[in-house]
């Protein structure tokens, strides 16, 4: 039965997860844009569930703890990205002393 | 067999890594976008190699299907015109580089490659390995982990309250934003008005929101 | 297909937790039905919910209890928190229920987030499991970046909201980081699991770096949270931003949850590695202290001023955190309980004088200069009265709640061995001092700068007067608060 535990050691996918990290890390630093900054935390978040579920399947692949895990930080990853866009539009907007036209040729 | 996984976990490997330099350097802040997209899509098939089927889905559906839409949504709202040619990085980017090129080679690699994992003895030949899959996650969140589910559901109920709250606000304070119907409406109205129509200045349509209110339900 | 049986749920250990939390829910609902013009309704109601949950909480004194498979505990510590996070609450609405109006921001939505706010409080009060407490963080965090954007007339407003979601989601990406690396090198993410793991087997150095590495992480991302030095940066400008009740709120509510969490994970997690993390945090308590008192000394607009002064103050709660830690139970206990009786003091002494902002604050301007609390005796005696007590509160002069919690927190240090620390930290609370009691001369002594004339509403007068009054009662009486914390250490070490 073939099985990554036995084709790729853990270590490989552990420095993996932590090299997005610091990619990650380097975009949320390095960004003037606000959602260039958001799309680094995007990426430490998803090295996070990497490391989650590479513990899961390696150390104990019969107890859901890394999984279920995982899954709550997709949904924290997806709350903050909505309040967060959510916020940017809303300071575009009042920066803008809004320009109907403008906003609403980018629409249409 | 096992080659083959090794082979596809390095492919992958690749495309997770190499989208996300790109999407951390790229100067078109669509383009790291469409990067972030494309390494999502990496850590999606690594789920599936690591045979976590449901959170491979999940990662596809949520990252791939919701996060970055709406990312994409705020880049063409908010875009303005000339921001492609601004400098997308903080002139002092090379300091922000030594904080996670130490941090990834001073404490991450060390510890993870010197740390002895005292991973379980592997399954007798023949026999598959005890996996928990949708099953057994489903279960856990009605059992162990019925708080954290419902902490994540308040979660997302006061997410969506948060950014409604923040993104429609009332609109008498701040003058809003025409649709488009609206807006076709308002310049045909105003050219039957003033006959050798001019296209109608955008200020023009900015300054009578009576009109624009009146035809709003 | 297997039936699903949810396990039994002991309702007792959630039953705060739910009323905040399902009167929130119902309040929400409740709020269509209410016209615009009395949206103050849902703020009075919203009061009555805390003030249901904090009665709630009183048979449960003396209860020890888990449930939710471990992952929710009510013990003394959590209760007491608990009851401060509802009184912190119900002063923070009383001050918003005329601010609100005046300032053109009010909508219902913001109390029903307030409460939710302190649902995650206490969340991270009761949390036992290193998920509750991702969970409680990231849900009282997403509400205050809303809250703290809810100023909308002010760009500043909006943009501080920003600006504190970035750092927080950052700080957030830290923290699931760290548990994930705990969870790898424990194999558990229950908080007394680790400890007991970690007291068990005796570590290789690897495992240790390795388990160090996540700890430290989760106390890079606590450290965000509390505004603790050196990442504080944000505190002044979003303290700034936010709506004044929301700062109050931001400079209480959520610095007291974080450092409850904080203080529960290293105590009851981490407590066999105190003699690694006592001296990093004692470094950490030293420089909080410098930035945040150096940074107040300079400054001539009050509301950064108590930004500074409220990042000061967590280096003092973390001198009661890390002799929380102290391996001789003596100095522990001492921890515990300064921690809770400063948290205390602080959350009625910072309220107090965000209060007196909120009272000067007019409609579209800022009333945050110096200048503008000169001569406020003459002007309007009572709100000078009030002020002052709470600036000799903050400056921890006697005879004021602030004295007790300074007092509690520097015998703490030093029964933990850390004298030098001490003699630091005295030395700066004196110089501190300072700055405070220029507020103080400024009101009494300087002529007014200007008349002006001062609305003032009856709930905000009631927060005001119970916010100051807890700082004197605090001062003047400190045996029950001292009895009540001296309970609580059982709770948290045992």
């Amino acid at each position: 039965m073939p099985s990554i535990t036995e084709a790729v050691p853990l270590p490989w996918v552990l420095t993996l997860a932590g090299a997005l990290f610091c990619v990650g890390l380097f975009g949320a630093l390095s960004r003037r844009n606000t959602v260039g900054i958001l799309l680094g935390i995007e990426l430490m978040l998803n090295a996070v569930n990497i490391n989650l579920v590479a513990f899961w399947r390696y150390l104990e692949p019969n107890v859901v703890a890394g999984q279920t895990f995982a899954l709550f930080v997709i949904t924290v990853a997806a709350a903050e990205a909505a309040v967060g866009l959510a916020m940017i539009i809303a300071i575009y907007r009042a920066r803008q002393t809004v320009n109907a036209d403008e906003v609403d040729s980018l629409r249409g | 067999m096992n080659t083959l996984i090794t082979v596809l976990f390095l492919i992958f490997a690749a495309i997770i890594l190499a989208s996300a330099i790109m999407t951390v350097t790229v100067k078109n802040i669509v383009h790291a976008a469409l990067w972030l997209i494309s390494s999502f899509f990496g850590v999606g098939a690594l789920y599936l190699l690591m045979e976590a089927e449901f959170l491979g889905v999940a990662q596809v559906l949520i990252y791939v299907g919701a996060v970055s839409i709406l990312i994409l949504f705020a880049i063409m709202l908010t875009r303005d015109l000339e921001g492609s040619q601004n400098r997308q990085l903080t002139p002092r980017w090379w300091i922000a580089l030594i904080v996670p090129a130490a941090l990834f080679s001073l404490l991450i690699v060390p510890t993870v490659m010197t740390h002895a994992w005292q991973l379980p003895p592997p399954p007798p030949a023949g026999q598959p390995p005890a996996i928990s899959g949708a099953q057994q996650i489903g279960a856990a969140f009605m059992r162990e982990y019925l708080l954290p589910f419902e902490v994540a559901a308040i979660l997302l109920t006061v997410a969506m309250i948060g950014a409604i709250v923040v993104a429609f606000e009332e609109r008498e304070r701040r003058r809003r934003v025409l649709t488009l119907a609206e807006q076709v409406r308002l310049r045909q109205r105003q050219q039957q008005r003033q006959q050798p129509a001019p296209r109608p200045e955008p200020a023009a349509t900015a300054v009578q929101p009576s009109e624009a209110t009146g035809s709003e339900t | 297909m297997t039936e699903i049986i949810i396990p039994p749920i002991d309702w007792r250990v959630a039953a705060q937790l739910s009323i905040i939390f399902g009167w929130a829910s119902v309040l929400l609902v409740i709020a269509l039905f209410v016209p615009r013009s009395r949206t103050r309704i849902i703020g009075y109601l919203a009061i009555v919910g805390v003030i249901v949950a904090a009665v709630a909480g009183i048979p449960l004194w003396g209860v020890n209890a888990e449930t939710f498979s471990g992952m929710l505990r009510l013990d003394a510590y959590s209760l007491t928190l608990n009851w401060l996070f509802l009184a912190s609450t119900a002063i923070t609405i009383a001050l918003s229920l005329d601010y609100l109006p005046r300032q053109g921001i009010e909508r219902s939505e913001y109390y029903v987030l307030v409460l939710f706010a302190t649902g995650g409080m206490m969340l991270l009060a009761q949390g036992a499991d290193l998920i509750i407490l991702f969970l409680g963080l990231e849900l009282l965090s997403i509400v205050l970046y809303v809250l703290t954007g809810f100023a909308y007339p002010r760009i500043a407003s909006e943009e501080a909201g920003m600006k504190y979601l970035l750092i927080g989601a950052f700080a957030g990406g830290f923290v699931v980081f760290g548990i994930a690396l705990l969870y790898g090198a424990t194999g558990s993410m229950n908080l007394r699991a680790i400890g007991e793991t970690l007291a068990r087997q005796a570590l290789t150095p690897e495992e240790r770096t390795y388990l160090l590495a996540g700890a430290a992480l989760v106390v890079v991302g606590f450290g965000y949270k509390v505004a603790m030095a050196p990442f504080h940066m944000w505190a002044p400008d979003v303290y700034e931003g936010a709506p004044t009740p929301v700062t109050g709120l931001l400079s209480v509510g959520s610095k007291a949850a974080g450092f409850a969490s904080l203080l529960r994970f290293l105590v009851e997690a981490l407590a066999g590695e105190w003699q690694i993390w006592a001296p990093v945090l004692a470094a950490l308590a030293i420089a909080t202290l410098a930035v945040g008192n150096i940074g107040a000394l300079t400054q001539q607009n009050v509301k950064r001023m108590l930004a500074y002064s409220s990042i000061g103050h967590a280096g003092y709660i973390l001198f009661g955190v890390i002799a929380a830690g102290a391996t001789d139970g003596v100095a522990g206990q001492r921890g515990v309980e300064s921690v809770l009786l400063y948290l205390i003091a602080y959350t009625f002494t910072n309220l107090g004088a965000f209060g007196v902002l909120i009272a000067l604050e007019q409609r579209g301007e800022a009333a945050w200069d110096m200048g503008d609390l000169a001569g406020l005796w003459n002007r309007r005696p009572w709100l000078a009265i009030a002020m002052a007590v709470c600036m000799l509160s903050l400056a921890g002069i006697p005879p004021t709640g602030g004295f007790w919690g300074k007092l509690y927190v520097f015998t703490a240090a030093w029964l933990a061995g850390m004298g030098w620390i001490t003699v630091i930290g005295v030395i700066i609370a004196a110089v501190a001092a300072f700055y405070y009691l220029r507020i103080v001369a400024q009101m009494f002594m300087a002529e007014p700068a200007r008349e002006a004339p001062l609305p003032m509403d009856r709930a905000l007068r009631v927060g005001l007067t119970l916010a100051t009054l807890g700082v004197l009662i605090l001062g003047f009486i400190p045996t029950p608060a001292i009895d009540l914390v001296q309970r609580v250490v059982l709770g948290v070490r045992g």
